[in-house]
C-alpha cells in the first residue's frame, strides 16, 4: 500500500503509526523515490534469487536497488529532464568516489574491492544528468556504479548516456532506468562484487507513450542490441515499468543512435556513426531463453 | 583545482578539467573525454591546469624506486551465478 494512502489514513491513526508503517515495509514493496520512476511506481523483483538482501536507496536526482548479493546496484532510475541536462551542462566538478554509508558494511562495495581489478567503477545513472553540486557528489556513490569495462563504459556506454541526454532535451522529459545483467552460470568477481556480463538502459518517452531499451555486453563492443521492455524484463528477471501499460512495455521504440562523446554536442554537423546497431543478435536471444528456462526450473 | 589530487593515493579523487574527467586509482590515473584549449584566456587557464596535473603525474612515477614494465592487477576471481 502505497504511503500516501497511509497519509490519508493518518486522521483515524496516529501520525507515528503511518509512519512505522511506511518505514517497516521491504523496499520491494513500496517506494520513498516515487519522483524518478514512470508514473511513481519502482521496478519489482520477478527472479526471486535477486530479491534476497534488497535495500532502495533514493537520492536527490536518481534511486537505485541495492543487491547485498552482487552489491551492486540491480537498477538506477532517473526522471530526466531538459532543465536537468542544460543545467548539468555548466557545471565544473570535484568530486569523490565513496561507498555508500546508509546500506550495511555487509552490503555494499567498497573502494577497495574494485582497486586494482582493472575495472571502472561504471556508473549507472551518469553524473553527466546532474543538475547541481549535490546531485552530482551523490551520483559518485557505489551504490550507482558497477564494475565496467573501460572502453565499454567510455565508448559506447557514454554514447547511449548522451542519446539519452538528447531525447530528454528534444522532448522534454524521459525516464531512464539503468542497470546490470548477470547471465550464465559462472561469473566473475573482483573482492566482493560481482562482474556484470551485460549493461541495459531503458528509455520511455511519454510524448511517444512508447518504451525500449539497449543491451550491451560488458567488454569492448561497438555494437548495441535494441529490444523491448518486456524482453529485457524476461532476461534480467526485473519488472521495469510496472506503473505503465502492457502495451507500453511491448511497444519499442526507435531508440537515438549513440553518438561518440568526444567533442561532446559541438560537432552536430558531423553524425559520428561510430556505434553499430546488431539487430536481435543470437546471444542475446538465447541468453533471454536460457534466463527463463532457468525461471521455469524454480519449484 | 588540481593541487589537491595526489596521484595514484586513493581510489576517490575525481577532477573536471574541460569535458575531461580525471579518475584516481591507486594503480592508474584515467583521462576521459576531451577538453579544447581554445585561443583565449579560458583556454590557457584549462591548459595550465592540465599542466599542472600531468607535471603531479610524472613527478609521481618518476618518485617511485621500482616502477614495474606494466601494472600488477589482481585476479578475478570466478563464482557460480547465484541469480541464475
Amino acid at each position: 500500500m502505497p504511503c500516501d494512502i497511509l497519509s490519508h489514513m493518518s486522521r483515524f491513526l496516529s501520525l507515528t503509526l503511518s509512519l512505522a508503517a511506511c518505514l517497516a515495509m521491504p523496499a520491494w514493496a513500496t517506494t520513498q523515490c516515487r519522483a524518478q520512476f514512470a508514473a511513481g511506481v519502482a521496478p519489482t523483483i520477478t527472479n526471486p534469487k535477486l530479491m534476497p538482501r534488497t535495500q532502495e536507496v533514493c537520492f536527490e536526482s536518481y534511486a537505485v536497488l541495492n543487491s547485498g548479493i552482487s552489491r551492486t546496484p540491480l537498477y538506477s532510475a532517473e526522471h530526466l529532464t531538459r532543465a536537468n541536462v542544460e543545467a548539468a551542462k555548466t557545471l565544473s566538478r570535484h568530486d569523490s568516489f565513496h561507498p555508500e554509508s546508509s546500506l550495511p558494511p555487509q552490503d555494499r562495495a567498497e573502494l577497495s574491492d574494485y582497486a586494482r581489478s582493472g575495472f571502472d567503477r561504471g556508473h549507472m545513472s551518469p553524473n553527466g544528468d546532474m543538475s547541481n553540486r549535490s546531485a552530482q557528489a551523490e551520483s559518485f556513490s557505489l551504490a550507482n556504479m558497477v564494475p565496467q569495462v573501460h572502453a565499454n563504459n567510455a565508448g559506447i556506454w557514454a554514447g547511449i548516456e548522451g542519446a539519452a541526454r538528447q531525447l530528454a532535451v528534444s522532448e522534454g522529459e524521459v525516464y531512464v532506468v539503468s542497470g546490470p545483467a548477470f547471465i550464465g552460470s559462472d561469473l566473475q568477481r573482483i573482492g566482493n562484487v560481482l562482474v556484470p556480463t551485460h549493461l541495459w538502459k531503458v528509455l520511455y518517452s511519454p510524448a511517444q507513450h512508447r518504451a525500449g531499451a539497449y543491451v550491451i555486453t560488458n567488454d569492448d563492443t561497438r555494437t548495441y542490441s535494441s529490444v523491448t521492455v518486456s524482453a529485457l524484463e524476461k532476461m534480467i528477471g526485473v519488472s521495469l515499468l510496472p506503473g505503465l501499460s502492457q502495451k507500453i512495455r511491448d511497444s519499442g521504440m526507435e531508440l537515438p543512435k549513440p553518438a561518440s562523446q568526444r567533442g561532446g554536442n559541438r560537432r552536430k554537423s558531423q553524425p559520428v556513426d561510430e556505434f553499430a546497431l546488431r539487430d536481435f543478435s543470437r546471444t542475446i536471444i538465447s541468453a533471454i531463453t536460457r534466463a527463463s528456462q532457468h525461471r521455469g526450473n524454480q519449484p | 583545482m588540481t593541487q589537491d589530487f595526489k596521484p595514484y593515493a586513493n581510489e576517490a579523487d575525481v577532477l573536471r578539467i574541460g569535458d575531461l574527467e580525471v579518475e584516481n586509482r591507486v594503480d592508474r590515473v584515467t583521462l576521459t573525454g576531451d577538453v579544447v584549449l581554445t585561443k583565449d584566456r579560458a583556454g590557457l587557464a584549462l591548459a595550465k591546469e592540465l599542466r599542472a596535473l600531468i607535471g603531479r603525474v610524472v613527478m609521481a612515477l618518476e618518485a617511485e624506486k621500482q616502477l614495474p614494465e606494466t601494472v600488477e592487477l589482481k585476479v578475478t576471481g570466478t563464482v557460480k551465478n547465484p541469480f541464475a
